[in-house]
């Protein structure tokens, strides 16, 4: 809300400190000054007034602030309203008839009045504080509620539809009438700046016989505007309802002045004053005759009393400050110290419901910023280790070490995505709001990103290795799952190498037992087409399934203009989280030489490798490591030509030539027992 | 070989120019035909006695000329190091080939580094939350005007579930902790938050917070002050002042803001801090008892702080990152940096 300074200094005799010093205070104990600038001779604030502090949406109320901040006396009120008590009741009829969302109504009557321009400081108050000034009247109402921070609005009185109304003495008169109520459905309200709203029933309406004249505390309605053949006029001074002004501002998409102030809540017992302010103002600057005041008020609202344990107090701010100090700032604001611990809470500081809210003033009164640097006490508490995120760290500093790059993308994707990567909408989560159209879904794969991130960064890299860990959401029988997962992607390079990178990332998390398995894709496995159709295995880990690794399909990279082959995986990192390990053993080194002899195999197309590795290594405990160094495909129609070298160590001796020969005969004869295979001899 | 002989032997080695000349002077004393082989086989017509006291003599000279020798050839040496080349190290080194973390991991680890090492443990949360632990147990009601002037009103909702959300702060978290785990509790939570926010150089709509929290019986508000000193001297590397300023969140009650002391300029005023000395590094408070109510606990008998800062701005403040959406863009130019 915007302060203005020569305003706030009407309200006090003594000279106010500098607005530069002014504002600097107020940020330490009050709210942050966002602004404050030079305007028309006048200082501006913009004060960012908390949620918490509706009182100081008024410069009444800020001006209560600076006076305990300062120690700055408020000048005393003249109150010289006339005829107080004069009631209107013979000349207006006014109806509230939901009581629970309009707590009280008051309204004065003034006939009479001569509508015409404000005097010049009141529009440059106005001006400054950012309203428009209008007419006199409306200016009136805009002016008390930046002073007071009640909401007014003032009615022609002679647009407001007479209806008949049968007296208790059982005469009959014809006057103007008003209900306080809910909206019909679908009923229609012209505001006063000729927009067409249609209600619904849980919005409040000031409504004569015919039309709605006002969404209460939210705008006024065209028909009862005041214009400049106004003669009379009616001024409302109420409280609604917060929730019910929240609720009709957000349905209607409509924030005032008026409905900001009314949905943090006012003080009922406020409401009469302000009122009696305007009917004085509007005598003074528009003429008239003010007829009395209308008032509903079925419920006084008395200050709350609260409990203040001062221990408790100093405990929690972790602050040496006496009984004595605490109960002087208390009553600086305006609290009452009914007994040695009981404080009364004056109604206009209506949030102030448990001890806390005492705390915080206490402490930002005394300063906040001055409160020590205490290291906590107590038993100490053992920081556990988060493993899933030891693991994520682990993995993270390993890919590095494999010359990865890590990125983070968005957990949002658009509708091509969806399409893209074979994703039907009952699988994917989609976001009722979204930002824009680029992300009004979540991600359900970490390789969305990757492939973006490539399509993006290959314009300034041919190489490109990199990696994200990040959640993904799906769902899955109308369930929703969020899931760990990392996924890695490369550009330049091929699937045996990123299968390398795979192996070595499961040993660095100490887990065996995972294998390659050829994808045989079901019908349900939309995904599959994300895949080349051939260059894709499923990694397993014992017999589940942890992820894919693969060669992109071509026809999907080619959709995000990428012309090179790319190869990616994506695993389950919550899997892999649960059976990493970090148990490691020494194996002893033997102090006996290695021999290495060479074997040619020829074996079918189709025969695995992993296969023909496993025979080999089951020979004997001998064989230490078997590396495949060349496959070689023209052979024969329907053959491959696989060739290892074999490594054989004893851990006791050196082996002999005699030993080697018999266990690579051993090798061969073993081989050789499987249909088609034959191991190629050197002459050939 | 008499005396002057093996003078100026000697000093013919030590003016020995190169290896060859040294190499030649050597074979021509200590080789087969050498010098000291000859006279070696003359002493087989001399007497025992004297043959014997030659021979020792002679050997004698073979060491210490060997010596010599080996000395010069070392001397040799180094002066051919010396002379050997023009060796220019202003060359540039030889690139190392690695991968890089983004930055915000790199943040993440030392934050987690540190707050590990003041007793706090690292929790995560959910990213799909739902209404009550977004906000309800944390004393935002709907229609609360919280859930529109803290930012919380741009929360992002799930189509057809309107319970369920993207989660707009690391609070929730708060919630799904004590619901689970009795006091004293020192926790922090690094996390991924979404807001329906502007996107440009200083909002995002997908970025990191970190939440805190401590629960015990007697923890106050300058206990969070130590803590959050020390975090951010140790973060920053820098000694840097903490100011706490009044604030509101209907979660803690008192509600403070928390600004620390420019790192750049320290307090001098600079384009980070706007000019004003400070950086706001986010809302932190005493737990409000209303939220510990919500978990079941009793607000009697335990107290607490807890508080949120923007991970991502700590990594925009600490590599001096001017845009925020670098991070989500993630140009390996940008990565490769770090």
């Amino acid at each position: 809300m915007k302060f203005s300074y020569s305003w706030l200094q009407s309200f006090f005799s003594k000279k106010l400190p500098p607005p530069k010093k002014l504002a600097e205070v107020l940020t330490l104990h009050s709210f942050e000054v966002e602004n404050l600038r030079k305007e028309e001779g006048d200082w501006i604030f913009d004060i960012d007034i908390l949620p918490n502090r509706p009182d100081c949406l008024s410069h009444l109320g800020m001006a209560r602030e600076i006076s305990v901040l300062f120690d700055l006396p408020l000048k005393e009120e003249e109150k010289k309203i006339e005829d107080k008590e004069k009631k209107i009741e013979k000349l207006v009829e006014i109806n509230v008839k939901d009581t629970s969302s309009c707590s009280r109504y008051c309204a004065g009557l003034v006939l009479g009045v001569k509508v015409k321009n404000s005097p010049s400081w009141l529009q440059k108050r106005l001006r400054v504080c950012g309203i428009l000034p209008v007419n006199n009247i409306v200016d009136i109402t805009n002016y008390l509620m930046l002073e007071t921070g009640q909401p007014l609005h003032a009615f022609d009185f002679d647009k407001i539809e007479k209806e008949r109304i049968k007296r208790r003495s059982g005469k009959e008169v014809e006057l103007p009438s008003l209900e306080i109520r809910r909206a019909r459905k679908n009923e229609s309200f012209l505001s006063l700046d000729n927009k067409k709203f249609l209600l619904n029933d849980d919005m409040l309406v000031i409504a004569d016989s015919k039309d709605v004249l006002a969404l209460a505390g939210i705008k006024g309605g065209k028909k009862a505007e005041i214009s400049g053949e106004t003669k009379n006029i009616l001024i409302e001074s109420a409280v609604f309802d917060p929730l019910v002004i929240r609720k009709t501002s957000s349905k209607l998409n409509l924030i005032t002045d008026a409905s900001f102030r009314f949905s943090y809540g006012r003080d009922p017992n406020s409401v009469r004053e302000a009122l009696e302010k305007a009917i004085l103002m509007v005598k003074e600057l528009a003429g008239g005759e003010a007829k009395g005041i209308f008032d509903f008020y079925p419920t006084i609202v008395f200050p709350k009393k609260i409990k203040l344990d001062f221990e408790k107090t100093r405990q929690l701010l972790g602050l040496e400050i006496s009984d004595k100090e605490i109960k002087e700032i208390l009553k600086k604001l305006g609290f009452k110290i009914l007994s040695e611990n009981l404080i009364e809470v004056p109604t206009f500081r209506l949030e102030v419901d448990i001890q806390e809210n005492l705390i915080n003033e206490v402490g930002r009164i005394y300063g906040l910023y001055k409160i020590p640097s205490i290291p906590p006490l107590g038993p100490k508490v053992m920081a556990s280790l988060n493993p899933s995120l030891f693991w994520e760290n682990k993995v993270k500093q390993t890919l590095k070490e494999a010359c990865f790059d890590e990125i983070m993308s968005y957990s949002f994707c658009d509708r091509k995505d969806i399409d893209n990567f074979f994703y039907s909408q009952d699988q994917v989560i989609e976001i009722a709001n979204p930002f824009s159209l680029n992300f009004n879904f979540l991600r359900p794969s970490l390789l969305i990103g990757l492939l973006k991130n490539i399509a993006f960064n290959q314009k300034n890299f041919s190489e490109i290795r990199i990696f994200e860990i990040g959640k993904i959401f799906k769902k899955e029988k109308n369930k929703f799952l969020e899931k760990k997962m990392i996924a890695g992607m490369i550009l330049g390079g091929d699937f045996f190498e990123l299968k390398g990178v795979i192996d070595f990332l499961l040993e660095r998390m100490g887990i065996a037992g995972v294998w390659y398995d050829s994808f045989e894709a079901t019908s349900e496995d939309s995904q599959q087409e994300v895949w080349h159709s051939t260059r894709i295995a499923e990694i397993k880990l014992d017999h589940q399934e942890i992820g894919f690794l693969g060669e992109i399909s071509p026809l999907l990279r080619e959709k995000y203009g990428i012309k090179k082959e790319i190869f990616a995986f994506e695993i389950d990192f919550e899997k892999l989280e649960k059976v990493a390990t970090e148990e490691m053993e020494y194996e002893e080194i033997s102090p006996f030489p290695a021999a290495i002899r060479d074997i040619s195999l020829i074996v079918p197309q189709r025969v695995r490798v992993d296969e023909v590795l496993e025979k080999i290594q089951f020979i004997s405990p001998l064989i230490r490591d078997v590396d495949l160094f060349d496959i070689f495909d023209g052979i024969e129609e329907g053959k491959k030509s696989l060739s290892f070298h074999i490594y054989f160590q004893s851990k006791n001796k050196t082996l002999s030539d005699k030993e080697l020969d018999f266990l690579q005969e051993k090798i061969i004869k073993t081989l050789e027992k499987n249909k088609g295979w034959k191991v190629r001899k050197k002459e050939e | 070989m008499e005396k002057e002989d093996f003078q100026e032997i000697i000093k013919k080695i030590k003016k020995a120019k190169d290896f060859d000349s040294l190499k030649e002077i050597s074979e021509s004393l200590l080789g087969k035909n050498g010098k000291i082989a000859l006279a070696l086989k003359s002493l087989k017509d001399l007497p025992l006695e004297e043959r014997k006291k030659e021979g020792e003599r002679l050997n004698d000279l073979k060491v210490k000329i060997e010596k010599e020798i080996k000395e010069r050839e070392e001397f040799l040496k180094r002066d051919f190091l010396k002379k050997e080349e023009f060796f220019d190290v202003s060359l540039p080194g030889k690139k190392i080939k690695t991968g890089h973390l983004h930055p915000l991991t790199l943040v993440r680890q030392r934050v987690a580094e540190i707050f590990q090492s003041l007793g706090f443990e690292v929790v995560e949360g959910f990213e799909i939350e739902d209404e009550f632990h977004n906000f309800d147990a944390l004393n935002i009601p709907p229609w609360h005007p919280a859930r529109e002037t803290l930012s919380l009103g741009k929360t992002f909702y799930l189509k057809n579930e309107k319970r369920y959300l993207l989660r707009s702060h690391t609070s929730a978290v708060q919630i799904r902790y004590m619901e689970t785990h009795n006091p004293p509790l020192k926790i922090i939570v690094p996390g991924r938050v979404f807001r329906s926010d502007e996107l440009d150089a200083s909002h995002e709509i997908d970025f990191w917070q970190l939440e805190g929290l401590m629960v015990n019986k007697e923890v106050s508000l300058a206990n969070f002050k130590a803590i959050v000193e020390e975090f951010f001297k140790r973060f920053f590397a820098k000694n840097i002042e903490i100011r706490f300023r009044p604030s509101y969140f209907p979660f803690v009650e008192p509600g403070v803001e928390v600004d620390a002391s420019c790192p750049v300029c320290r307090k001098k005023g600079c384009s980070l801090c706007k000019k004003t000395g400070w950086l706001e590094m986010g809302g932190a408070g005493m737990v409000h008892p209303y939220v510990f109510k919500a978990v079941k606990l009793n607000p009697q008998h335990w107290q607490g702080f807890a508080f949120g800062f923007g991970l991502t701005r700590l990594a925009m403040v600490k590599y001096k990152i001017p845009d925020i959406r670098l991070f989500n863009l993630s140009d390996l130019r940008f990565i490769h940096q770090f």
